[in-house]
């Protein structure tokens, strides 16, 4: 551990992978009665782990340098043998994130959604274990494990509170995710057996080495990956199965994989940056305009669906894949202040996406279009010995029956609140959606970003993406403007909807943070900057894995590994 | 207070107003009046700072890094539309206290109100182009509000939602344009801008840059072709209207024009386009108004042909023309402003504002008529009051300008016209409404208006004559300064008289006032005798629907586009990611290409020739029967897992071969434990399927043969190549001393790379929990919840030693004798499976496969013995396990930490076990036990999860038998 | 082997483009299969090496096999197992409450 100080910081690192996890072995030996408890357990569990990543995040800001790092080595092997931890900014940004939103959701849930299904809370922890684990490693296969986590349990939420709609969105996902997967797994076990390593930092050594005999395998491998991730970071044309599957998944739920997106594109930007950076000039520019291209259909795909979508779970699917789009279109022209400033973008959609699904729930319950009824159970099911537990969601004891605390003036804050969703996703004043645009517009214009450092200065594709963001930005107000209106000015007489203070909370706090975004826009763009500095030139990563030092054993037991390099 | 505070204090008193209650009438029009009052007075002593080009800055720090900040910039100009914005919106806050109904939701509307008076004053003294168009769009957002104040009304609706998206879009090009002037210039600041006209207007980038910034200005102040969304706007409460679309909003267009002017103007780009919308928008307008029947439809097109002018005066490229179009800008503000308010009088004290059905209200309200009068004469033009001095200018510069012979001409013709149009509508929206016989069938009694409603009016009408008279002791200082920011500095010489001589302008408004005192004569019979219901030649051509029908027409497009771009079933997503995972190599490594490595071969020995062509034709068998004939897929697959098993043996892979073996067991338990709730496919009886399913068949089974190539050609290449510099050695090296354990795969499990089996177990525990969180409302199909047949047959047989008949149980009678020797199995199995996990760390093992065993001895139990006979007997808790060996393992590792070493760090510690020796016990061992512990768990979860279905299934045939016989 | 590999892939892509739940769940399980042998390929495969570390012989890839893979392939293994499992029931679940086993939960209409 490099920068930081402190006797139990290099395991904070580790943290935000196992405190979820204890969390949820622990959650499993509440029995499930209890909602209570479980619910408690596990919002602690997930502040906690907000809580960590803050630390994190300051300590590696505080850690200077053009690229603070922080390295954890997990069973104590020098890379590239054992597995490597690194945080740097962009990790630890994405990790606060993943705290936001989670705690935004587990706190949404607890109004009534966890107790549509058995163990909602174990689930969640574990999803979050597997995403930070996969936001935090530097090991490719342990990348792949931490997927698998993270997609099992999203598969276990996805299919929370069953249903048709649920299963049958399910199914879908589930086999595409598992193909995708086992992509994943053949892309991996190529570029191991060209480079013979698994750890990033190594592989990036190693690729100037690679005979030219094997380019084309490594690029094989790489290409593999590549369609592998896109299909998890929602790329046209791999992506049908987001808007679908995640309306039908219960709100919290939704919210919560907003951020599974995310961790694709993270990863793309991670390896591609890290990987492809170091090759010799020959296969630099490798897919990097396919990237563009991909990105950009992306975009309008997204712009297009949420045109032509009337529900308002789907407007959300849409604009996540309208920011994934942009994201990847980023990461393929690859500028530095670029994408620092699509950093900064991601970071609001996803807040934005996220509380606009949480919106959406709070907004269809009062209009009592509620999602897919859950199942009611034939009283005799039993299941065997202490698995049983009775279904409280299925006897009844759902909050459509008992009438929540209304909080006042319920309707103008959901308006206010989708008001202020509209205008984080098309981008307009006065929140920070406009800041990041502004970033990334004026990124995109700025001839000092066309960098050495960049693959290829494409003044057509800047033009195409410059127009597309504005366009794309159009298409949205228009198809928000559509959905504001069908939902709060459409006269039909309702009753005012009666909203619980614990629903409502989480969606004000994520606005509020769009909100403050904006006004610290200064400190955030230069975080991200730097953070994107890290990416653009990784040596300092590379470095900074390569030469962390394993712990010096004082007995026999074992020798100190280090000298093993 | 500071500038800064005066920004933000319409905003504060914004949401102060959204939270009073909503029945305090008085509360709020009093807090807001004030409000805008103490902004009134702060802007107006700026005057002396401004009054000779002085300017005043005030900036905020807010991203520097980006180069943006947050200046606020007022100069002359800026100070003037400062005045207007807060004057009138004093005036109009005080005018809708009194307009404003007391059933209305009056805090939104004051909210919203303060909200936009923010935006403009934001907007107007912005000193960079990126905070102008923040504002800009903020104000689009808020007037979308106000004009969509009354939300139930379906006209509000469209309007609002019209006008936003036309001005919002309007803004987004104006963005682009900002953002291409910060490109060229090199920063976003006005100064620094204004500076910079000569290297934009040089710039090759100049001309897009124009359309952008035009397109933003045209469509916020309607010009020619946005013209159209203005009037619909006027759905607006008539407070809204005499605000936003006479004084403030619409002016923001002309604004910018007249902002930039230093910069942009004085190219022949700039003439012909600025200057021909504003002559098409001034004459469309002010034609449209003649027609119009709705007072504030007329007074609408009115304004629209109004701004025209002042886009006219702003297109025409002299300095003179601008201090025109300044002139214009106030004069304008003042009468229009008092014009509506008078339309929200009438409106409001009759009832309707159907010009038509208005007659002689002069008599009713004698006092309002006489103010609507004079404003509308002053929108005329009429001498002696503002209108005409403007129009005087205006006349001269259309006179005195120098181009071609055509624009000489014609501008001065077309600028007649529409003074004649003018004097028109002028006269229709007083002599029609107020003269001749009083109108009877009114919906309600006309009468003068309280006292403080008129006051507004009189006071902006008072402006009118002062103006009108002593243009130069009243206005002049003002205009002086609000004019030269404008021109750039040096301000042409003028003098604000009301008398020049007789000359060509003056000429000019004489034939204006005769012909359109004739025009109206005329076109009033026509009106009188019904005709022209609507404005001839342009009142077909109606850009509202026009716009609808896009609008609707762009979703549709985009539901079509959806369905050609996306699916939404399975198949072709997983082709096209099939498609894409096989095109993407080949496309990458096209460049390369790809070769055999020169590794000698290993000798194909019979064996493995064997073994593969047995597997491949299992899998091809598989693959073929496992549409209908699922079992006989099953056991085919199995097949193939056992040779994936040998194969794993004969290439010295003892531990693989031991875990796929037992996973391939668990395998297939589960999935016989699955069939049985998957009602057999009836074969279908037409034998020729139809063509596109064929089609779709062939593409897939090329994509197939493809992909398996590719695979095969991939892995060829692999294994034909020599070792890669591999990281393996070292752990073969450190395996012993490191790791303690000579099974190197074990050790590398459960130490070197620890934390994958970590997140290994974690998904397994997962999926197990996920199954039973499903299974727990798992409905099985109709058909297959019947018992199968086997088990009906066996009702009879009373053989059971173990329980009566009575048994509800699955399998009750028969296989009597193997349940009895099976129920020996369990300890052996558990002996088994204690010695593969102890031996595990040195030897093929280890705490999986025996996890594994145990839970297969357990299943076994299930499968003869029956469910409820085994959890009669053993106490499971198999979540509690897979709990237990997850925290097992988290301990193991965290162990470490407290000893001061890394997560997972291993310790092997010696103990002397008196018989056996020295047993060298390695923290991994824990960790063993978790992965033991949670493989057990989630194994046993799910299979008797699956296998509880059986339980239910006979429930569930119960109850249907007893529904049956109760009907 | 390489030829093994190649038609377990491709029988597991077919089967998986069909539109049959259970067929599309036996190509996932080949798959799985051809996946697993792959990765096990990476590693140089030899015939008769040494798993196990033994005193005396030195620890190299000559004499022993590369463990690397096995490792992972073990990972994978378990791993597939477990998602094969999970698939088994969402599509028993599936074809209980759509009363169909077309992937999409209802038969495609022509």
């Amino acid at each position: 551990m490099s920068a930081p100080s402190g006797p139990l910081m290099p395991h904070l690192i580790a943290l935000p992978v196992l405190l979820p996890l204890v969390a949820a072995a622990l959650l499993l030996l509440i029995h499930e009665s209890r909602h209570r408890v479980k619910a408690a357990v596990g919002i602690a569990a997930t502040i906690g782990n907000l809580v960590v990543a803050t630390t994190l995040l300051v300590i590696v800001n505080a850690g200077g340098g053009p690229v603070a790092i922080g390295i954890y080595l997990p069973s104590n092997w020098a890379a590239p043998f054992g597995i490597v931890l690194a945080v740097d900014r962009v990790t630890s940004l994405m990790l606060v994130l993943t705290g936001v939103v989670s705690v935004a959701a587990a706190l949404f849930s607890a109004g009534r959604w966890h107790r549509a299904g058995v163990h909602y809370h174990t689930l969640f922890q574990i999803q979050l274990v597997g995403v930070n684990g996969a936001f935090l490693t530097g090991d490719l296969f342990n990348l792949f494990v931490f997927f698998e986590v993270m997609l099992a349990a999203s598969y276990g939420l996805l299919l929370h509170g069953s249903g048709t709609l649920r299963v049958r969105a399910g199914l879908k996902y589930i086999a595409f995710n598992l193909l995708a997967s086992s992509l994943l797994l053949v892309g991996i076990a190529i570029l191991y057996g060209v480079t013979g390593t698994l750890n990033f930092a190594d592989i990036a050594q190693k690729i100037p080495q690679i005979p030219p005999s094997d380019r084309g395998l490594l690029h094989a491998g790489a290409a593999i990956l590549g369609v592998a991730v896109l299909a998890k970071a929602a790329m046209w044309p791999l992506n049908f199965w987001l808007a679908a599957a995640y309306s039908a998944a219960a709100a919290p739920v939704a919210a919560v994989f907003v951020i599974l997106t995310k961790v694709g594109v993270y990863t793309m930007l991670r390896l591609w940056t890290l990987l492809l950076s170091t090759e010799p000039g020959a296969s630099v520019p490798f897919g990097s305009d396919a990237l563009i291209v991909g990105g950009l259909a992306t975009l309008f795909f997204g712009a297009i669906g949420m045109l032509a979508s009337q529900q308002l779970r789907r407007v959300a699917g849409y604009s996540m894949i309208i920011s994934s789009g942009t994201s990847l279109a980023v990461i393929g022209v690859g500028d530095e202040t670029l994408i620092g400033a699509a950093l900064f973008y991601l970071v609001g959609s996803t807040l934005a996406s996220c509380a606009l699904y949480l919106l959406a729930e709070l907004i269809e319950r009062s209009r009592a279009i509620d999602a897919a009824p859950p199942i009611r159970e034939h009283e005799s099911d039993r299941l065997p010995f202490r698995l049983e537990t009775r279904d409280r969601f299925a006897e009844g004891a759902d909050d459509e029956g008992r009438p929540g605390t209304a909080i006042p003036a319920a309707t103008s804050f959901l308006g206010l609140s989708f008001v202020a969703c509209a205008l984080m996703i098309a981008g307009l004043p006065p929140l920070s959606g406009f800041v990041a645009k502004f970033a990334m517009l004026g990124a995109l214009l700025d001839p000092a970003t066309g960098s050495p450092t960049t693959y290829v200065a494409m003044a057509a594709m800047r033009t195409t993406l410059l127009v597309s963001l504005l366009a794309s930005g159009l298409l949205s107000t228009i198809a928000l403007t559509r959905a504001g209106l069908r939902h709060f000015w459409a006269p039909h007489e309702r009753a005012p909807p009666r909203l619980r203070l614990v629903e409502c909370a989480p969606v004000a706090a994520l606005l509020m943070i769009c909100a403050s975004l904006a006004v610290y826009a200064d400190p955030a763009l230069r975080y991200s900057r730097e953070a994107a500095q890290g990416l653009v030139d990784p040596a300092r990563y590379i470095d900074s894995v390569m030469s962390a030092t394993v712990v010096p054993a004082p007995s026999a037991s074992r020798i100190p590994t280090s000298a093993a390099r | 207070m500071s500038l800064a505070l005066l920004l933000a204090l319409p905003f504060i008193g914004s949401v102060i107003a959204a939270l009073l209650p909503s029945n305090a009438r008085n509360a709020e029009s009093t807090w807001s009046a004030a409000i805008a009052a103490a902004a009134l007075v702060r802007v107006a002593v700026m005057f002396p700072q401004v009054r000779d080009g002085g300017v005043v800055r005030e900036q905020i720090a807010w991203m520097p890094s980006a180069g943006l900040d947050l200046t606020i910039r007022v100069d002359g100009f800026a100070w003037m539309f400062a005045m207007l914005v807060t004057g009138i919106g004093f005036l109009v806050i005080l005018y809708s206290r009194y307009y404003m109904s007391p059933s209305d939701p009056v805090p939104r509307f004051f909210a919203f109100l303060l909200a936009f008076m923010g935006a403009m004053l934001g907007l107007v003294t912005s000193g960079n182009l990126i905070q102008l168009v923040f504002f800009w769009e903020l104000t689009s957002l808020t007037s979308f509000m106000l004009i969509g104040y009354w939300h139930h009304r379906a006209d509000a609706r469209r309007g609002a939602r019209m006008a936003l998206l036309v001005t919002a879009a309007g803004g987004l090009c104006l963005f682009g344009g900002a953002l291409l002037i910060g490109r060229i210039v090199g920063s976003y600041d006005l100064d620094v801008v204004l500076g910079a006209g000569a290297q934009l207007r040089a710039d090759p980038l100049y001309r897009p840059l124009l359309a952008l910034v035009l397109i933003g200005a045209f469509t916020k102040s309607a010009q020619f072709p946005f013209q159209f969304w203005l009037p619909h706007a006027m759905a607006a409460p008539t407070p809204v209207s005499a605000y936003l679309h006479s004084a403030t909003m619409v002016k923001a267009g002309v604004f910018v024009l007249a902002r930039l002017w230093p910069v942009l103007s004085g190219t022949p780009e700039w003439f012909w386009i600025v200057g021909g919308a504003g002559l098409c928008t001034l004459l469309i307008g002010a034609y449209a108004a003649m027609f119009q029947r709705d007072l504030k439809g007329l007074l609408a097109y009115s304004t629209i042909s109004h701004l025209g002018l002042i886009t006219l005066l702003l297109g025409l490229d002299s300095p003179l023309a601008a201090v025109a179009a300044v002139f214009h800008i106030i004069n304008h503000a003042t009468f229009k402003a008092a014009l509506f308010m008078a339309a929200g009088v009438i409106d409001h004290e009759t009832g309707t504002r159907d010009i038509l059905r208005l007659n002689g209200l002069f008599k009713a309200m004698p006092i309002t008529a006489t103010l609507a009068m004079v404003a509308s004469a002053a929108m005329a033009g009429v001498p002696l009051l503002n209108g005409f001095l403007s129009k005087e200018m205006f006349f001269a510069e259309t006179v005195y300008i120098a181009s071609n012979p055509w624009v000489e001409w014609g501008l001065p013709i077309a600028a007649t016209i529409a003074g004649i149009f003018a004097v028109v509508y002028a006269l229709r929206f007083s002599v029609d409404i107020f003269f001749g016989e009083p109108s009877s069938d009114l919906p309600r009694k006309p009468h003068e208006p309280s006292r403080w409603m008129r006051v507004p009016i009189e006071l902006l009408v008072l402006a009118c004559l002062v103006v009108g008279i002593f243009p130069a002791q009243s206005i002049g200082p003002v205009l002086a300064a609000a004019a030269n920011p404008v021109v750039g500095g040096d301000l042409p010489d003028y003098d604000l008289a009301l008398w020049h001589g007789v000359n060509a302008p003056l000429v000019m408004s004489v034939l204006a006032m005769i012909g359109g005192a004739l025009c109206y004569a005329w076109l009033r019979r026509q009106l009188a005798r019904g005709r022209f219901r609507r404005a001839p030649l342009v009142g077909r051509l109606d850009g509202k629907s026009a716009f609808e029908s896009l609008l609707a027409r762009s979703s549709l497009v985009a539901r079509h586009a959806l369905e050609f771009f996306g699916t939404r079933r399975l198949q072709p997503q997983l082709f096209l990611l099939a498609l894409l995972a096989v095109l993407a190599p080949t496309a990458s490594m096209w460049a390369e290409g790809i070769g055999w490595g020169p590794r000698p071969r290993v000798p194909a020995s019979p064996e493995v020739v064997a073994i593969s062509v047995i597997g491949i034709v299992c899998a091809i068998a598989a693959t073929w029967q496992s549409k209908y004939h699922r079992l006989a897929a099953l056991t085919m697959l199995g097949v193939v897992g056992l040779v994936v098993c040998l194969t794993f043996v004969w290439f010295s892979a003892p531990d693989l071969a031991l875990t796929q073996l037992v996973v391939e067991v668990v395998t297939l338990v589960l999935f016989l434990l699955g069939l049985r709730w998957l009602p057999k496919r009836a074969v279908p009886d037409d034998p020729h399927t139809p063509l596109h399913i064929r089609i779709r068949r062939a593409r897939d089974l090329v994509l197939a043969l493809v992909a398996g190539a590719g695979m095969a050609a991939l892995s060829y290449a692999m294994l034909t190549r020599p070792a890669p510099q591999s990281i393996s050695p070292f752990f073969l090296d450190q395996a012993v001393p490191g790791g303690g354990g000579a099974n190197v795969i074990n050790v590398m499990l459960v130490d070197f790379r620890a934390f994958d089996t970590l997140g290994e177990i974690t998904v397994l525990g997962v999926v197990a929990l996920t199954v039973y969180a499903l299974l727990r409302r798992f409905r099985p199909p109709r058909e297959s919840a019947r018992l199968p047949r086997q088990q009906n047959a066996s009702q009879g047989v009373a053989t059971d030693l173990v329980h009566p008949r009575t048994t509800p149980d699955t399998l009750p009678g028969y296989m009597l004798v193997p349940a009895v020797l099976i129920r020996w199995l369990l300890p052996v199995a558990g002996m088994i499976a204690a010695y593969l996990f102890l031996r595990g760390h040195n030897e093929p093992g280890g705490g999986f496969v025996a996890g594994l065993v145990v839970a297969i001895a357990i299943v076994t139990q299930y499968l003869v013995a029956g469910a409820q006979w085994v959890e009669a007997r053993i106490e499971l808790n198999p979540l509690r396990w897979i709990a237990l060996g997850l925290l097992a393992a988290v301990g193991t590792g965290a162990g470490a930490i407290v000893v001061g070493y890394p997560f997972m760090t291993t310790h092997t510690a010696h103990i002397d076990v008196p018989g056996l020796g020295v047993v060298h016990v390695p923290s991994a061992l824990f960790l063993d036990t978790g992965i033991f512990a949670v493989v057990v768990g989630s194994t046993l979860l799910t299979l008797i999860a699956l296998a509880h279905q059986s339980l239910r299934g006979r429930r569930l045939a119960a109850q249907d038998a007893d529904e049956a016989s109760a009907h | 082997m390489a030829l093994a590999i190649g038609v377990l892939t491709s029988c597991g892509v077919w089967l998986v483009l069909r539109p049959r739940t259970f067929q599309v769940l036996m190509g996932l399980a080949l798959l799985a299969y051809g996946v697993n042998l792959f990765i096990f390929s990476m590693g140089s495969l030899s015939v008769g090496a040494e798993p196990i570390i033994r005193a005396g012989v030195p620890p190299d890839l000559l004499h022993y096999t590369d463990p690397l893979p096995q490792a992972l392939v073990l990972t994978a293994i378990v791993i597939s197992f477990a998602t094969t499992a999970l698939f088994l029931v969402v599509l028993l679940a599936s074809r209980g409450l759509t009363d169909s086993d077309h992937v999409d939960g209802e038969e495609e209409r022509p």
